[in-house]
């Protein structure tokens, strides 16, 4: 296990001594242990380790889509435990987005709905959410697909749109938990490629949770998880 | 993107279901509705055939409200000309009966029957209560009555009269002694509550005071009003213009028309267990509807809760999804409550008829609005009241256990 703080520049994420544990039955399954990591803005991390290790926990905790048991979880230095759920979907809203394996959109909207989705949660009005969201289609090259409900879409389509979707409210940082797993080999570089060129120009962070040694590749930052704690994190 | 747009679209991605649940809030709203409107449609009809027969209001003596007679007219109002002429200055009255109730006996030479008698002032009795539309055979009192009297169905067929017939009527006088007075049938009458037409008998004022010997005393006043919204200002106006004849009660209709209670609180109990029967039919049907879709969303819920929203907002989709079923089932159950309606009023069935009348009531399911309205809100409750719970779970799901959902 190793807890690393990156001082400068001033961390987006952080995590301190965060313990979680699931009970399956009668057992009770320590996920993470004692970890504590830090995120700086406009960082590409990969979480890497076998199935079982706690990356996507990790993410959960992260992403506030979880409580730890034990430990903090700071989000701008702010301590997200003590918020209440409210405040919590604000902060994901605000400041997150999370790209899924299974990419979860929502099969009632349109693609542009879909990205337009989050700005909707935060108030933006009609007009600029539509032309964001085109903007955003544009940006991960799928412009001309904004009206095509999900169910119309490749598999690759559904993950940038997914992507759109995670950049919508500009987030600091986003969370993708095995996001190139369910695409091909060809789909999946370009989505990789996708996420460096955006990490690059707009400098959001990104937390990749992978088993894909493209991904490790292309990060500034590799977490080795294995049990539940950070083995090792090398840039 | 409001909670509307999203639950109308979530709606149409399971087009079967949701026609499905629409046609148990359709059928809901329809069978509400109607039988609303049916319920209303009695009472007014029953409502107006009692103040036909019994006024807007009742002034008598005071002791008559409370106590039986035990001898005749022992509770009377006397000097009635003049209560009369007082009551009839009160601008919302419209008309002034005067009438004696006595019990006695009418006879036609081989049997005697109990009966009901009742004194009127014929012409005003006649164009206020309209009688006429009763009369079977022969016709209504005229004049101040003479030495005619008009009877009930079921009391001319115990006596076998006809009008034209003699009978001789027999009771006991204010004074406590027998007396008996010779008439003539003049019609017959079939009055709708059958105890009433085996023992009614009407004759003038004039002929019952003979009989009686009261000499300006009658049992009470019925008092007609323009409308029975006259009715609190009307009372308050009599008891004042009343007061120099004595006291006197002035008793609403509905205090006396204990059938009218009796009918109206045996048709609120019906309606309303139907009603409720029908109301946990469809909260039972949507819950289970409304629970699925929660079940099958559960993921969604999870990424929509990741996205950043609340908890409540996601409660609200749910509950939204649940006012629009009501809305789309009551518009369709008003297209279908419109259609029964038409049918049932020309179908020609006729109901048979309820506690204590003698004939059966025409269907006839009147259109009123606050039914409509009446069936739209509980359908509307209903729905949201089945969307609850399900929503609530939805909102209180853990994000990760909703991610994790297969």
């Amino acid at each position: 296990m190793s807890a690393s703080r990156q001082p400068s520049p001033p961390p987006v994420l952080e995590l301190e001594s965060v313990s979680k544990s699931y009970r399956l039955g009668a057992l009770l399954v320590k996920a993470i242990e004692d970890v504590s990591l830090s995120v700086a803005s406009g960082e590409l991390i990969a979480l890497k380790g076998p199935s079982g290790s706690g990356k996507t926990t990790l993410l959960n905790l992260m992403g506030l889509l979880d409580r730890p048991d034990h430990g903090v979880v700071r989000v701008g230095g702010v301590e997200a435990e003590r918020l209440d759920e409210d405040a919590r979907a604000d902060l994901r809203r605000d400041q997150f987005g999370f790209v899924f394996q299974s990419f979860n959109l929502i099969p009632v909207l349109s693609a542009a709905e879909n990205v337009s989705y989050p700005m909707a949660l935060k108030g933006v009005g009609r007009q600029e959410r539509r032309q964001r969201a085109i903007e955003l289609l544009q940006a991960v090259g799928i412009g001309h697909k904004h009206a095509v409900r999900p169910d119309l879409l490749s598999g690759g389509e559904r993950q940038r749109v997914a992507i759109a979707r995670a950049l919508a409210n500009r987030p600091r940082v986003v969370f993708a938990d095995e996001a190139t797993a369910n695409l091909d080999s060809h789909t999946a570089d370009e989505v990789l490629g996708l996420v460096r060129t955006l990490n690059e120009s707009q400098g959001v962070a990104f937390l990749l949770a992978t088993h894909d040694p493209r991904v490790v590749a292309r990060a500034h930052r590799v977490v080795h998880l294995h049990d539940g704690r950070i083995l090792d994190q090398a840039p | 993107m409001n909670a509307f747009s999203l639950a109308y679209r979530n709606l149409t991605r399971q087009r079967r279901r949701t026609l499905l649940i629409e046609a148990v809030v359709a059928f809901g709203f329809a069978a509400l509705a109607l039988a609303t409107g049916f319920m209303i449609q009695s009472f007014d009809s029953l409502r107006a055939a009692m103040i036909q027969q019994i006024g807007h209001l009742q002034v008598m003596n005071p002791s008559a409200a409370t106590n039986p007679e035990e001898t005749t007219l022992e509770f009377g109002i006397p000097h009635a000309d003049r209560a009369r002429a007082l009551a009839a200055t009160v601008p919302s009255v419209v008309a002034v009966l005067p009438r004696i109730e006595w019990v006695g006996l009418v006879t036609n030479g081989t049997r005697s029957v109990p009966c009901l008698g009742l004194g009127v002032d014929p012409g005003p009795e006649f164009a206020a209560t309209r009688p006429g539309e009763l009369v079977v055979a022969g016709s209504y009192l005229q004049g101040d009555g003479g030495d005619e009297i008009v009877m009930g169905t079921g009391l001319a067929r115990a006596l076998g009269v006809r009008p034209g017939d003699q009978l001789t009527l027999l009771a006991s006088t204010v004074d406590g002694n027998l007396n008996a007075v010779d008439v003539r049938v003049r019609g017959l009458l079939a009055i709708p509550i059958k105890e009433l037409n085996d023992r009614t008998l009407v004759a003038g004022l004039t002929l019952v005071s003979q009989l009686l010997h009261s000499q300006g005393t009658v049992s009470k006043l019925v008092i007609f009003l323009r409308s029975e919204r006259d009715l609190e200002a009307a009372s308050a106006a009599l008891a004042v213009r009343l007061a120099p004849v004595g006291p006197v009660a002035i008793v609403p209709w509905r205090t006396i028309a204990v059938f009218y209670n009796q009918v109206r609180l045996l048709y609120i109990a019906i309606f309303g267990f139907v009603n409720t029967v029908l109301v946990l039919m469809v909260v039972l049907s949507a819950a289970i509807v409304m629970t699925m879709a929660v079940a099958e969303r559960t993921r969604e819920v999870g990424t929509l809760r990741a996205l950043g929203t609340r908890p409540a907002r996601i409660r609200n989709t749910f509950l939204a999804e649940g006012v629009l079923i009501a809305l789309a089932g009551s518009i369709a159950g008003l297209v279908l409550a419109l259609a029964v309606r038409a049918a049932l009023n020309a179908s020609g069935i006729v109901l048979p008829p309820p506690p204590g009348a003698a004939v059966g009531i025409p269907i006839h399911v009147g259109l009123y609005p606050s039914a409509y309205l009446f069936g739209l809100a509980v359908m509307v409750g209903t729905m949201l009241l089945a969307s609850f719970f399900p929503a609530r779970r939805a909102a209180r799901l853990s994000i990760v256990e909703a991610l994790a959902h297969v």
